[in-house]
């Protein structure tokens, strides 16, 4: 039972006390990129979070036992790399398949999971924390959820601050990152929840 | 040469790729801190960038466009984990600054984003010279930054002491929402600066 | 047909004529690097020891059930204390601290931050003087934050902001008493 509540309390500080977009700056570039809308902004999390779980089961088992058995740390970022460049790969096909309309929508963001640093942080996370097989399948979906919990946030006051009357220069992008920074602080509130 | 200068110029400020381009945010708001960080972190971007366009724009008739950006990225890893372990060796103290970020260099948008953009279509002279002033572009906005936080962050510049021993740091700027709120705040003081100096222009 | 095979092998050639000089050229400057790495390392944790133990003239490492002791002996061979590196999690990453520890005694001597992701100016704070001075004569017992100045030796005082790194270091070091009275026996 101790190891269950560990694990929650694993989740719940990956998704809000240590979310990967507010408070580790993991994941910026589709988080101002892809978050115009809240429809696609959940797209694209559910998108991340799938292959953020996927990562973490494949980076585990190739650290694990063949980068650490073999002695071949130095090839770690480039195995993982390829590792996520093949998932997405992966879940574009699967995508294109199932949900042509999904498919459109997310477009042009698909390619870019590859290179969504949250994704290879996570990766590179996972054997700097030392996590087990459980504890990484628990910490890449934490932090996907935390990923998507951030840009539909964000895309949902985006949508909102259309109609506000913001300064000609800080429109768009700057005054998204100064949402983000409220956010942010906001956030940080989390970190009272629990003690890991 | 005019050509290649009017190159280098570009990713000073009509291209920047921070508040022109808006890619590579995640090191530009993680590691900007402190001035010295943020210069490191300039220079071990550019090192990569420059590597991979040099390497990239030699070998690109080789390349069959199917597996290009497989292939870029394989290129831009190996330059990354060189980096890593370089630092680590010679730079202790930066490469445990930087941690988690010089790996991140990997999955910059920004360097892939210019082997796609130029070093693939172009020779390798341009592309050393758009990587070179890419690098610089980067680099002047990350120190820019990392100024104005360390200085009402710690009320020092570069480690050195500004507002003297009675100055009460304000946290803010070093927390991740004041990473947001500064360069949100720049990039609109750019964008502010970049139409005055185009409508005195035209 | 033929002709569709013959480029689907192009480009896996190509990737791997590339992945293949890449890990070429990276086991070539992992051979020439991590000499350096390790010694900074080495470097790193011998400053610690000399940190933890007081009065320290030379320390012998120790194995006991694949947990690493440094042993710490003054200039008459006398054992000074044992030292042990340990890990745990902070605020916003992995914490390790060596501690160096009086196993006669059942007390701390003083501790040493080696690694740690905390914020800087907040969390960071755990490596400052004032705040290791309180481990200081602390015992092997489960240790408390107040939020005043410490008048037992098992307190800590908290720092504004940092609560949750406080915590970590605190639950870090609380373990080492249970680790060196398993192999040291010791306590009165």
């Amino acid at each position: 039972m101790d190891s269950l509540q560990y694990l929650l309390l694993l989740f719940i500080s990956t998704v809000l006390i240590n979310n990967f977009v507010l408070i580790q700056f993991l994941g910026i570039c589709p988080f101002l990129g892809v978050s115009r809308y809240v429809e696609t902004a959940f797209s694209m999390g559910l998108a991340a979070t799938f292959v953020m779980t996927m990562t973490a089961f494949a980076t585990y088992f190739i650290n694990t036992f063949i980068l650490e058995a073999l002695n071949l740390e130095f090839l770690q970022y480039m195995s993982f790399i390829i590792v996520i460049a093949s998932l997405v790969q992966f879940v574009e096909m699967f995508i294109k398949k199932v949900s042509p309309v999904l498919y459109k929508a997310l477009g042009i963001y698909l390619p870019l999971i590859t290179t969504n640093c949250a994704i290879m942080g996570m990766a590179l996370l996972i054997p700097q924390n030392d996590y087990n097989f459980i504890e990484s399948i628990v910490f890449g979906f934490g932090a996907g959820v935390g990923f998507t919990l951030a840009i539909v946030l964000i895309a949902g006051l985006r949508q909102e601050i259309q109609f506000g009357d913001v300064p000609q220069d800080l429109k768009g992008m700057p005054i998204t990152l100064i949402l983000a920074g409220l956010m942010a602080l906001a956030f940080m509130g989390f970190a009272g929840l629990a003690v890991v | 040469m005019k050509n290649y200068l009017d190159i280098f110029k570009n990713g000073l400020w009509n291209e920047n790729p921070i508040f022109k381009l808006i890619i590579g945010l995640c090191p530009t708001l993680a590691v900007t801190n402190t001035v010295v960080n943020g210069f490191a972190m300039g220079m071990a971007t550019g090192f990569v960038l420059i590597s991979s366009e040099i390497v990239i724009s030699l070998i690109k008739k080789w390349i069959p466009n199917d597996v290009r950006i497989p292939s870029f990225i394989l290129i831009i890893v190996t330059f990354v984990t060189f980096t890593d372990y370089f630092l680590g060796a010679f730079f202790p103290d930066i490469a445990d600054a930087l941690a988690l970020f010089i790996p991140l260099i990997v999955v910059n948008c920004l360097i892939l984003g210019r082997q796609e953009a130029f070093a693939s279509q172009n020779p390798t002279r341009k592309a050393i010279f758009d990587a070179v002033g890419m690098t610089v572009g980067f680099t002047w906005v990350l120190v820019a930054l990392s100024a104005i936080r360390e200085l009402f962050g710690f009320g020092t510049l570069a480690g050195v002491e500004i507002f003297g021993a009675g100055y009460t740091d304000m946290i803010i700027m070093i927390l991740p929402g004041g990473a947001f709120l500064t360069l949100g705040v720049l990039v609109g003081f750019l964008n502010f600066l970049d139409r005055k100096v185009g409508s005195d222009n035209g | 047909m033929a002709e569709k095979n013959n480029s689907i092998a192009k480009l896996v050639i190509t990737l791997t004529i590339i992945g293949a000089f890449g890990a070429l050229f990276l086991a070539g400057v992992y051979e020439w690097t991590i000499p350096h790495i390790l010694e900074h390392e080495a470097r790193a944790r011998e400053q610690a020891i000399m940190e933890v133990l007081p009065d320290l003239d030379y320390y012998e490492e120790v194995t006991h059930n694949d947990k690493i002791f440094y042993e710490g002996y003054d200039e008459n061979d006398n054992l000074v204390g044992v030292a042990v590196s340990l890990k745990g999690g902070g605020y916003a990453g992995e914490i390790e601290i060596m501690i160096g520890t009086d196993p006669q005694e059942g007390k701390i001597l003083n501790i040493y931050v080696l690694n740690h992701q905390e914020t800087p100016g907040l969390g960071a704070r755990i490596t400052e003087e004032q705040f290791r001075e309180d481990f200081k004569d602390a015992p092997f017992s489960e240790l408390e934050i107040v939020q005043r100045t410490p008048e037992e030796p098992y307190e800590i005082e908290a720092i504004a902001g940092a609560t949750m790194s406080v915590e970590a270091v605190k639950n870090i070091v609380s373990d080492v008493g249970d680790i060196v009275t398993e192999h040291y026996g010791g306590g009165n």
